[in-house]
């Protein structure tokens, strides 16, 4: 199967949102402002924490907010020399920072991170496990999530997946985001078979 | 509601490396626009991130509510479109309306065959004529 039919490329993954357990958008948000917007999202690798902020960036904006998204990487760079001091200076009263893999900072530097994004309206993080901010929500994952999600993208062959998701989920520790990518081997090793067969 | 379209010369959906692409764009907006971006671009598809790259643009500025309008760009020598099981390279043109997410895209196949490059097909040609150098 050619890369570009193949229904688990990451265009379509990425389209595949953050479905938020037993709770609404609008009490969510309520649950961060209790918290005076200074909190965190908690979970393991692949269980949607970066999806979670990225669907999050909109919502804050309809509120009346500005977002501004900070990433680090486990196996990445760090920030340029010079990044955080241009971005601290330019923070304004609306300002929510949303920084991705906050954990990955050092302790000493996580302090200092938080005592510099004093003049934002609100600081979110995402981490795997250090408790950096309160709690506002606690990633997981299940198999249920898993053959939901299948079911939601397009021509995914879900009848015939089904079967392996058990064994899959298992394998991959519940990481949804390297179940996903061992869903798009099958289906590209399986060059013979007819779109959205496995 | 806004509508944007897009269309090539002919209904082309192949080209070689250097040819002239030409096609029209034509829109109905329900509400000012600053301007209209017409984009050549290439982009991957596949496991991994997506790169995209714009090799061209046109901008129609401050545009009325309804017009359509031509536009030709010229292909560059590469890359051609290919496909494999990892990643795919995809040409495609694309009128966006902004601001907003407004837009339309059509894909097509550049390569001096006319035909994507198919990466799997390349790779057993390749194991065959190194089979066939050894044999020989």
């Amino acid at each position: 199967m050619r890369a570009r039919d193949n229904p688990f490329r990451t265009e379509q993954v990425l389209k595949v949102r953050y479905r938020l357990p037993g709770v609404g958008w609008e009490d969510f948000l309520d649950r961060l402002a209790a918290l005076d917007y200074r909190a965190m999202i908690l979970g393991p690798q692949g269980a949607g924490k970066t999806t979670l902020l990225e669907d999050l960036a909109p919502r804050l904006c309809a509120r009346g907010f500005n977002p501004k998204l900070l990433r680090l990487r486990r196996d990445g760079p760090g920030f340029p020399p010079g990044f955080l001091g241009t971005f601290f200076a330019g923070l304004a009263a609306q300002d929510v920072i949303l920084f991705d893999g906050a954990d990955h900072l050092g302790r000493l530097a996580w302090a200092r991170f938080k005592w510099r994004s004093r003049r934002a309206r609100g600081l979110i993080a995402t981490s795997h496990g250090r408790r950096l901010l309160p709690l506002l929500i606690e990633c997981s994952t299940s198999l249920e999530l898993l053959e939901a999600i299948i079911e939601e993208i397009p021509d995914s062959g879900a009848a015939k997946l089904r079967p392996l998701l058990p064994a899959m989920f298992r394998q991959h520790q519940g990481n949804l985001r390297n179940a996903l990518r061992h869903c798009y081997d099958l289906c590209a090793a399986n060059a013979a078979s007819p779109r959205g067969e496995v | 509601m806004s509508t944007v379209k897009l269309m090539l010369r002919d209904d082309r959906t192949r080209f070689r490396p250097g040819e002239q692409i030409e096609g029209g764009v034509a829109w109905q907006l329900d509400r000012r626009a600053k301007s209209i971006e017409v984009r050549l671009f290439y982009y991957t598809k596949g496991k991994g991130t997506t790169d995209l790259v714009v090799v061209d643009h046109a901008k129609f500025e401050d545009p009325p509510p309804e017009r359509a309008e031509k536009f030709e760009f010229c292909l560059p020598a590469a890359p051609y479109s290919f496909s494999g099981k990892l990643i795919s390279l995809v040409w495609a043109v694309e009128a966006v309306v902004l601001p907003g997410k407004q837009s339309a895209r059509l894909e097509f196949v550049v390569s001096p065959s006319g035909r994507e490059i198919d990466l799997d097909q390349t790779q057993l040609h390749g194991d065959r004529a190194a089979s066939d150098a050894r044999a020989g």
